[in-house]
């Protein structure tokens, strides 16, 4: 007999249509969008800060003119009326008294792209401070580590614990899965329509989040040399290492809603696990999520040498395989968790309390 | 696959089913066959009504025996519940939806389209009297209200079996009197009304025939009368009205199966206690033939109260 596609998709249809009102408008739910929040305030706050100092230095520069070349011919050794010579008054100065000896002076220059600190002890300049400019290239990399270190790991990771366990854990908590199950729905796709709403939510919502941080990242520049280059790849890439995530840890978690009560040992089991893979053979590295997720990211996030060890290894990443198999590797194991919970969902009973 | 003896489709059967929630008995051995019309499921809190039930409808499994309901198994929702709807005792349901987005959402799952939903909600909310209260909230409704929202939910695809599970609970006279018509009028269309009830007399007026539970054992099945004929440790009750109760009384005394005559205390009519019913029925007859005027006779503990006195004891029938 041929299987009633028609019907299941039907049922799906109407299953992810019950699910979106709760997904994304329950209150339990709030905290998820403060997650997917956090790193967009980050890097706007970045952004403006950015934008502030930079308008400040052109005011500066405009005021003021000095060029690079003539700040750069500045050496040691120079008394601050021979620095003052050449450069005039500077932008800001300050003066910090010392006890039984001469005061040490710091004197401010920009010139509208570098900010310029030269420190004089005794009359005399002894340190030159150039400040550069953040530049694209170092904000990528920056970008690169909160999205490796706490977007992935950390934001999608627990919001789709937050979402995808209430699928099912949630309505047993509420006593209202019975009404599911009195339908007459294979309880297989009534899993792949809960699923399909977790992943429209999460997708939705973090896939946003991943777009509106790049736009902040990109905001302070100007970006047409990096969008000319590989900018969009990378833009596209972070979105769909974002998407792909909520596919992987999606999969994880709705089977876990299917399996446990408590939401906390699957979370901190499924944590541990995805930080201890890298040490484990090739084989057992293929069954977690972010071994594919990091090998699709676009920047390698560099290591920090001043890193906790204990953080340090969650960032450290196995030999990544090429894009084609990674993806096809996690889908692979989505469909395979997916099946698992499948089965868990034919045995599922309602035993809400006592007869 | 086998199918079905024909005559299973047309009957719930259940065979040899137990259930333990560890080492907790939900029922044991139960083994019924259920036929069309109302049948009630009577038994005090514990004693697995809704084990039962949650079994029959596949919520939950048994761990021995099988069930079929018209033939399909449970393990079959997909076909289970185009022919079973199951009204549950949960009083909980999904957030935020109206009465009527609560039945269409739900029919919208037997992957009905749009028109074909709203035409089967409106009828059975129409149906469970509940128009006007349609559009609310359900969160907002009184339990009588969320009593008759389930039902119209378990009507809405127009089941061929229907499980009610203290479907009357919370319900208003007018309300309940409305219900129970509705249930007499769905029995009377063909349909299996399997209703797990407290209210012994209402259980009484609505069943064709009731199932006696306690401590998860069948304690007895079938009509009351027959229920009750089969006790035979206690003695029938009959209340007989007549013109000459003390003349009555010294004619049926020496009766073999009159056990006990007594006057009524309002002096209007005597109160015999029979071990064989039908004999006792036609010795009335012929007494009556002979000068006493009999007004009624009514037994008095053929009821599922006295039925279920003499089987459980003293328990209170519950949930």
């Amino acid at each position: 007999m041929t299987p009633p596609y028609g019907l299941w998709w039907a049922q799906i249809r109407a299953v992810i249509r019950l699910e979106m009102k709760k997904t994304f408008f329950a209150r339990r739910g709030l905290w998820v969008y403060l997650l997917a929040l956090a790193p967009v305030l980050l890097f706007m706050g970045r952004a403006i800060d950015l934008m502030r100092v930079r308008e400040t230095r052109l005011a500066l520069a405009t005021a003021h003119p000095v060029s690079a070349e003539t700040l750069q011919s500045i050496d040691t050794g120079m008394t601050i009326d021979e620095v003052i010579g050449k450069l005039g008054e500077p932008d800001s100065r300050r003066t910090f008294g010392r006890r039984r000896r001469g005061p040490v002076v710091m004197m401010s220059y920009t010139d509208g792209q570098d900010d310029y600190t030269f420190t004089f002890i005794d009359d005399e300049l002894r340190d030159i401070n150039r400040r550069d400019h953040p530049s694209l290239q170092q904000d990528s990399l920056i970008y690169a580590t909160v999205f490796q270190f706490f977007y992935l790991r950390l934001a999608i990771f627990f919001g789709c614990v937050g979402i995808f366990m209430n699928l099912f854990r949630g309505e047993l908590v509420d006593k209202s899965l019975h009404f599911y199950l009195l339908a007459p729905i294979r309880r297989e796709v009534l899993v792949v329509g809960k699923y399909l709403a977790g992943l429209i939510a999460t997708v939705v919502i973090f896939t946003t989040s991943t777009a509106l941080q790049l736009w902040m990242l990109l905001l302070p520049y100007d970006a047409s040399a990096y969008l000319a280059g590989a900018g969009w790849h990378h833009i596209a890439a972070y979105l769909g290492v974002t998407a792909l995530a909520c596919l992987g840890y999606g999969s994880v978690f709705l089977a876990a809603g299917l399996l446990v009560r408590n939401p906390i040992i699957p979370a901190a089991t499924v944590l541990l696990w995805e930080s201890l893979v890298m040490f484990l053979p090739a084989a057992l590295k293929k069954i977690s999520v972010i071994f594919y997720l990091q090998s699709l990211c676009p920047v390698v996030a560099p290591p920090d040498r001043d890193m906790n060890p204990l953080l340090a290894l969650l960032v450290s990443n196995a030999k990544a395989p090429p894009a084609a198999w990674a993806i096809t590797g996690l889908v692979v194991l989505t469909l395979v968790i997916l099946a698992l919970a499948g089965m868990r969902a034919r045995r599922l009973e309602i035993n809400y309390g006592t007869d | 696959m086998t199918a079905p003896p024909p005559i299973e489709q047309s009957l719930v059967v259940l065979d040899d089913i137990s259930r333990f929630y560890g080492e907790v008995l939900g029922v044991n051995r139960v083994t019924l066959t259920i036929p069309s019309g109302i049948t009630s499921l009577v038994g005090p809190n514990g004693s697995g009504k809704t084990t039962l039930m949650n079994i029959i409808t596949g919520l939950v499994r048994p761990t021995r025996g099988s069930v079929r309901i018209l033939g399909v198994t449970p393990s079959e929702p997909e076909r289970l519940f185009r022919l079973v709807g199951y009204s549950t005792q949960f009083d909980s349901f999904p957030k935020g939806l109206t009465g009527f987005q609560f039945i269409y959402s739900f029919l919208r799952l037997f992957g009905y389209d749009h028109a074909e939903c709203e035409k089967l909600a409106w009828k059975s909310i129409e149906r469970v009297n509940l128009v006007e209260a349609a559009k609310r909230k359900v969160a907002a409704y009184s339990k009588g209200m969320r009593q008759r929202i389930k039902l119209a939910q378990a009507l809405a695809h127009d089941p061929r079996v229907l499980v009610l599970d203290e479907p009357l609970n919370g319900l208003d006279p007018l309300v309940r009197a409305e219900t129970i018509a509705l249930f007499r009028e769905l029995a009377l269309e063909g349909r299996h009304v399997i209703v797990s009830s407290h209210i012994l007399h209402e259980v009484d007026m609505i069943s064709d025939q009731v199932i006696l539970l306690s401590n998860g054992y069948v304690v007895a099945e079938g009509k009351i009368q027959g229920v009750r004929d089969e006790i035979v440790d206690h003695p029938m009750e009959v209340l007989i009205r007549c013109n000459r109760p003390a003349e009555l009384a010294s004619k049926v005394f020496h009766e073999e199966s009159v056990v006990e005559a007594r006057l009524h205390a309002d002096g209007g009519g005597l109160l015999i206690k029979t071990r064989d019913a039908n004999r006792f029925y036609r010795l009335l007859n012929h007494i009556a033939l002979n000068g006493i005027e009999i007004e009624s006779v009514a037994p008095m503990d053929d009821n599922v109260n006295s039925v279920y006195e003499y089987l459980i004891g003293g328990e209170e029938p519950g949930r």
